[in-house]
């Protein structure tokens, strides 16, 4: 993901609270200009690049928190705060939002929300749509409303809290957000095997289902990002990549989690088997999560059944061999970073090759990010489904005029 | 917004068994009576004719049908809503997805199992005995309710503090959608691109689309138990306990609260052994890895020791841990014994607001001259505040009334709500707009115009309409388990 | 009101279909209702009904008719019910004033009910010398050529499935002494009743608990004068003649004179256990009496502690929980621990365990297609483990289930758990 910002602003407003956000939002409505919501703008790149002029909409002036009654293991915060100065806030009452996102000192919250995706620990801790407990925002007319509260657990009236996370702000700008948060686990470690191929690789992740431990995430690392780690090492000759998994939780857990994975693993008779911890589990994990945000002419991300994983790494690494991934393999979801796509012809990799071999799987492919033009909303997200036709139909009843960041997910 | 809706026809009537033959559609009035509401009993409305469809083609064919006829219609499952779910305001056609009953995958490499909306929550678990996985939301009427009516409200259950509730185990949804198309949402596959229609659909109540088949998500058992029951002379020192617990960084599987006058009941009952002194007890249980467990079990008893307990009973085997856990469970058939009738609230407040809000009850137990008793979900801050009454007494009945409305209105100014998991239905109509002002129930009525243009599904449902004013209570309801 | 003809239920305390808070909990677990999925064939349906009826709200026609009448009995919604309602008070008194205004349009009218059901059953002598000839046939395999000429479709239909429901019976046993003596150590003495149906078909299984009783150290007595339990006559809602019954076999057991009084049939001890509530009259005390002593053979077994047998029975079997153990009894966990001594028996868990296989008394006779469908329901879990043999403690299930076995031709072994122990006990194995 690119830095430079793609989007056709004529200027960039930053509102300090909710009413001056509300009138912005207002102005553009009478005077049909369309808004585009900006939070750390690390993902500015993601969806098809709008192509209307329009009004940047920063939410760096709302980024307070609101109230954090840390027994209650809840947050209320303002959607500008960067995940980094949430993750210290949490750090604080030593709880955490088990999100894992690239440029967390950059990314915001509110952007988190808005983009949903998934991050390793998905596995084992959920994603952002699981922690999301209350939310307002302000709608296509300039109109704030809200759904869900501040308590864990609550069915009152629609659940906005879902439908608004992972709108990429096409529905409504978010304005606050109520979050449930989890303790930090007093420990987290890595255990990493080498696999020969895609077969060997699928047999792992399959007894990995039933095994004696409980993952937080479970990575397949595969191609040329993975052959020289400054953690891992070398891979060695005829290692096709590596599976990391991920524990936590108490010490005495962790510890004989490491254990148990070793026997399971030299049961399986799985090579270069060994534990990380401490700072280079960290700087392993940092790697991890950074990966889809490393420039590169073309980054993907599908998400099908987990034991489709392998099946579609190969039909990436076989269109471009010097292809790099980070499969959150354990949940079925895949990031691959292209370096070379052939005659730069990215529609025709994405809607002829990959993106049917997903589907095939029952699952989904999305463009990330590219550098290689203006694709299609077609390349990008694929066709129009009956699904999204009704997703079309509920962003017509919040944004009638089609103003909240039009084109970017929605073929406006 | 539909103003005026069809009666149902003998044209209709005729159509319907064209379609799903006659065993599948029942007219008669005394076959339709038992329809005439579910758990909620307060307001009742027969519905002018019942159907068992078996496909979500039939199931579409029904709603084009209904759509020809402008004929509100309503989904069914179990009917154990406790909120008037499956009232089938303004009569019309009562869909019930009972005989859609099969679990059509299992799939343990890919950790989930498709379903159709009639499996009942324990055939599920049942189906599933053995293979090291379980489907997670265990509301507490899992033995009769159906996946379908927990899509439809996002039910909970004594496990959603480690586990979350419906929503979080849902991966997929197909749906009939109120113009008679059948669409799919999301899948067997993790994430979803696009707006999330599938976490919109969860706990709508029926009132979006019908939903005929679910892919849920299934969770690995866990390898061992820890249960404890703790006995503790004040509510204070049991919510301290609570407060702490979860602030020590442990996530219990379950936490719950049960006070002194449910404590006399089960007493009278089953001879527990309780102290019939003791304010509280509290019922947790941690799950997990054994290696981590032992020393969350020897934190949590030291824990509430330190807060007064009076004792700590520690479950030693799976025949023990079905012990403890059984006065939870009685808990509310016992209740029973203590007056013919009681109903129930199902308040949320944070959980640091506990201390503050059983406190209140206890004042407004005393206001109104009504003996209320507490078994609930306290790691959630999910109350249910049992108020016990005599339905013959008309007088006293009012007083019901006036104090769970008065509960729930302090669960709001603590900043709660006042359903955690069962629902608006038509029972909490009014309750809406307490907790929602004018434009978010703008909003919530324009997600339903996206869905639902035609305004025959599930009429008079979870959202206060112009014109269509809530039900006024005149009498409280009377309910079993929660 | 006084023109309006008199509405059944008038017996029934209201208080016992207030008691029901409309939850809907015992829904799943409702044989019928999970067949059909229709709410009207549930608990809950059918006190919904009930009550409408009582309140002059619904009108008692065919289809609440047809809904009460389908109810099997088997109280499964009393095990599930959290509120305690009391299923059986309610749906049985219903029916038996069901049946005495329908006057003679009452099913209990008709000559199958008339000459078979209530003429037959009670008395095991003339069961036992009606079916000598069905047993040379049996021998003769004339009863495989009846079948396959069609010749059984010229019975009428309830009559047809009783001859269909016969098991291959045993060469005849000669009845049980009036006392058999303990081995070993007396530890008890107990009274068995020895039932109708099951002495008929089933005297090896009374034999059989006999031995295992005495194995275990109890002086067995076999009161000569008891009969029929009255069970068959009550849930088909004729309750003078059951009465009857109930009051000859208090007449037959000396209570002063056991300890307890051991049945091995679900459904008679189930009916045994409820005399005392039936029927409120000056003899009520006496039947409570009664009642209060009948023990289940498992219960008493597995409270008194059961003295291991010894003998292999390599074996990999079920346990189907028959509904009047399971349910009207509570009575689940004792017969798996007894069968669990069994050296070298395996006991698979069997799916819907606790779900009625449609024998339910004469259910089976009265409603063919749900029998026929719960049957076939249980067949399909049975085989889905695997297990060779099926145990289970109640004639009319033991019936059901070896039919269903035999008619889709599977090879299927349906004991009584007192069958197995005693085989065990004496060191033989399965025939």
């Amino acid at each position: 993901m690119t830095t430079t910002n793609p989007l056709p602003l004529t200027e960039t407003l930053a509102p300090g609270d909710i009413d001056a956000l509300v009138d912005v939002v207002r102005d553009c409505c009478a005077s049909q200009t369309p808004l585009y919501p900006i939070g750390g703008a690390t993902a500015l790149d993601y969806g098809r690049t709008p192509q209307q002029p329009g009004i940047g909409l920063s939410l760096s002036g709302l980024n307070r928190v609101v109230d954090y009654p840390a027994s209650d293991m809840t947050i209320t915060v303002e959607p500008g705060i960067t995940m980094g100065q949430l993750r210290e806030t949490l750090a604080g009452e030593r709880q955490e939002l088990p999100i894992d996102v690239p440029q967390s000192d950059a990314a915001t919250i509110g952007g988190v929300v808005a983009t949903a995706l998934a991050g390793p620990r998905c596995y084992g801790l959920g994603t952002i749509r699981d922690y999301v407990i209350g939310i307002s925002a302000v709608d296509g007319r300039g109109t704030p409303f809200k759904g869900g509260g501040r308590v864990v657990k609550n069915v009152a009236g629609y659940d906005f809290c879902k439908l608004l996370t992972g709108s990429l702000g096409s529905l409504g700008v978010i304005v606050q957000l109520t979050l449930r948060l989890r303790p930090i686990p007093e420990k987290s470690a890595l255990v990493v095997c080498d696999v020969s191929d895609s077969e060997m690789a699928e047999r792992i992740l399959a007894a990995l289902v039933n095994s004696g431990t409980t993952p937080v995430a479970i990575e397949l690392l595969a191609g040329p990002a993975w052959q020289n780690d400054p953690v891992l090492g070398d891979l060695p000759g005829g290692a096709a990549g590596r599976i990391a998994v991920g524990v936590s939780g108490t010490a005495t857990e962790v510890d004989w989690m490491i254990e148990q994975l070793q026997r399971e693993w030299n049961q399986q008779h799985v090579t270069g088997v060994r534990a990380i911890s401490d700072a280079p589990a960290d700087e392993l994990w940092s790697r991890i999560v950074e990966f889809p945000a490393a420039d590169a002419p073309l980054v993907i991300q599908s998400s099908v059944r987990p034991s489709d994983v392998t099946g579609l790494v190969e039909e990436c690494r076989g269109a471009d061999e010097a292809c790099s991934v980070v499969s959150h393999a354990g949940s079925g979801i895949i990031l691959a970073r292209f370096a070379e796509v052939p005659n730069d012809d990215v529609a025709r990799l994405i809607n002829n090759t990959l993106r049917p071999a997903a589907v095939t799987a029952d699952g989904s492919l999305v463009v990330l990010s590219t550098n290689l033009g203006n694709q299609t909303h077609q390349t990008i997200w694929g066709g129009r489904t009956d699904a999204t036709v009704v997703m079309e139909s509920v962003r017509r009843q919040f944004d009638p005029q089609r103003l909240l960041n039009p084109g970017r997910f929605f073929r406006d | 917004m539909v103003t005026t809706a069809s009666p149902v026809t003998a044209e209709l009537t005729a159509a319907l068994r064209d379609v799903l033959g006659d065993a599948a559609v029942l007219t008669a009035e005394s076959d339709r009576a038992v329809y005439e509401c579910d758990g909620f009993v307060i307001d009742k409305n027969r519905p002018d004719v019942v159907v068992f469809p078996r496909s979500s083609e039939q199931v579409a064919a029904i709603v084009r049908l209904c759509n020809e006829h402008n004929v509100v219609y309503v989904p069914r499952g179990a009917g154990t809503s406790l909120a008037g779910g499956c009232l089938p305001v303004g009569g019309g056609v009562m869909v019930v997805l009972t005989r859609m009953k099969d679990i059509l995958e299992i799939n343990l490499r890919d950790r989930y199992a498709v379903v159709e909306p009639g499996v009942v929550n324990v055939w599920l678990t049942k189906a599933l005995a053995g293979s090291g996985y379980h489907y997670a939301p265990d509301p507490s009427s899992q033995g009769a309710c159906t996946l379908g009516g927990n899509v439809a409200t996002n039910s909970g259950g004594p496990h959603t503090l480690k586990y979350g509730v419906t929503v979080n185990h849902v991966l997929g949804v197909e749906a009939v959608m109120p113009d008679g198309s059948i669409v799919e949402f999301g899948g067997p596959s993790q994430q979803q691109f696009g707006l999330d229609l599938v976490g919109a659909l969860v706990g709508s109540e029926g009132t979006l689309a019908i939903v005929t088949k679910a892919w849920v998500r299934l969770t690995r058992d866990p390898e061992g138990y820890r249960t404890m029951l703790g006995v503790f002379d004040s509510i204070d020192d049991t919510t301290n306990t609570i407060s702490e617990i979860i602030a020590a960084g442990i996530i219990p599987a379950a936490l719950e609260m049960m006070d002194q006058g449910i404590i006399g009941a089960l007493e009278e009952a089953f001879h527990f052994g309780f102290p019939l002194d003791a304010e509280a007890v509290l019922l947790i249980e941690v799950d997990g890895l054994e290696a981590g467990l032992d020393e969350q079990r020897d934190q949590i008893v030291e824990l509430c020791k330190k807060n007064g307990a009076r004792e700590v009973r520690q479950a030693a085997d799976a025949k023990e841990r079905q012990l403890l856990w059984k006065c939870r469970k009685q808990a509310f058939g016992a209740v029973g014994r203590l007056s013919p009738s009681y109903c129930t609230q199902d308040g949320v407040v944070p959980r640091t607001k506990l201390p503050h809000m059983l406190r209140r009850i206890k004042e407004i137990g005393i206001k109104h001259d009504v003996r209320i008793v507490n078994v609930f979900h306290a790691g959630d801050g999910n109350l249910h505040p049992i108020v016990l009454f005599d339905e013959r007494d008309a007088e006293q009945t009012k007083r019901v009334l006036l104090a769970s409305h008065e509960i729930l209105d302090e669960c709001l100014a603590c900043g709660g709500s006042v359903t955690g998991e069962h629902g608006i239905g038509v029972e909490k109509i009014d309750f809406m707009k307490k907790m929602f002002n004018e434009d978010d129930l703008a909003a919530m009525a324009r997600l339903r115009e996206a869905f639902n243009p035609q305004g025959l599904l599930s009429v008079g449902k979870m959202l206060p309409t112009s014109g269509a004013c809530g039900l006024e209570q005149k009498h409280p309801g009377r309910r079993a388990a929660l | 009101m006084s023109t309006t003809s008199p509405l059944p239920g008038s017996s029934i305390d209201y208080q016992l279909l207030l008691d029901c808070v409309h939850c809907g909990l015992c829904t799943a677990a409702c044989p019928t209702y999970v067949e059909t999925g229709d709410e009207n064939d549930s608990p809950r349906g059918r006190i919904y009904l009930m009550r409408g009826v009582i309140d002059g709200r619904l009108p008692l026609d065919d289809h609440v008719r047809g809904h009460l009448d389908l109810c099997l009995d088997c109280r499964a919604c009393e095990t599930a019910c959290p509120s305690g309602v009391q299923y059986g008070k309610l749906i049985e008194p219903f029916r038996i004033e069901m049946e005495q205004l329908a006057g003679s349009k009452a099913k209990s009218d008709d000559w199958f009910h008339r000459y078979i059901l209530f003429g037959m059953f009670p008395y095991p002598e003339m069961m036992r010398k009606a079916l000598i000839p069905a047993r040379i046939a049996q021998v003769l395999k004339l009863d495989r050529l009846v079948e396959r000429l069609g010749l059984l479709r010229l019975l009428p239909t309830p009559l047809r499935r009783l001859v269909q429901m016969l098991p291959p019976l045993k060469a005849a046993e000669p009845p049980l002494p009036a006392v058999l003596p303990a081995k070993g150590k007396q530890r008890a003495r107990v009274a068995l009743f020895t039932g109708c149906v099951s002495d008929a078909l089933f005297r090896h299984t009374n034999w059989a608990t006999a031995r295992v009783l005495q194995e275990n150290g109890c002086e067995v007595v076999v009161p000569q004068s008891q009969g029929c339990c009255g069970a068959i006559h009550f849930h088909a809602g004729s309750s003078q003649p059951a009465r009857e019954l109930a009051d000859a076999n208090v007449a037959a057991f000396d209570l002063d004179e056991c300890d307890a009084v051991i049945v091995n049939v679900a459904g008679c001890g189930a009916m045994l256990k409820d005399y005392g509530h039936h029927w409120d009259d000056a003899d009520r005390s006496r039947r409570s009496d009664f009642a209060a002593k009948v023990r289940d053979v498992h219960e008493f077994l597995d409270e008194l502690g059961l003295i291991p047998p010894t003998g292999r029975l390599d074996l990999t079997a079920t346990y189907h929980d028959a509904c009047h153990l399971a349910h009207a009894q509570q009575i689940t966990q004792q017969p798996r621990n007894l069968l669990g001594q069994i050296p070298g028996l395996t006991l698979k868990p069997l799916p819907e365990t606790d779900l009625c296989c449609g024998a339910a008394g004469t259910y089976n006779l009265t409603q063919p297609e749900m029998s026929e469908r719960l049957s076939r329901r249980k067949l399909d879990n049975i085989l889905s483990t695997g297990a060779g043999v099926v145990v289970t403690a109640n004639a009319g299930c033991l019936l059901q289930i070896a039919q269903q076995a035999r008619r889709g031709g599977h090879r299927l072994d349906v004991l009584h758990p007192m069958d197995l122990l005693d085989l065990s006990y004496r060191g033989l194995s399965l025939p």
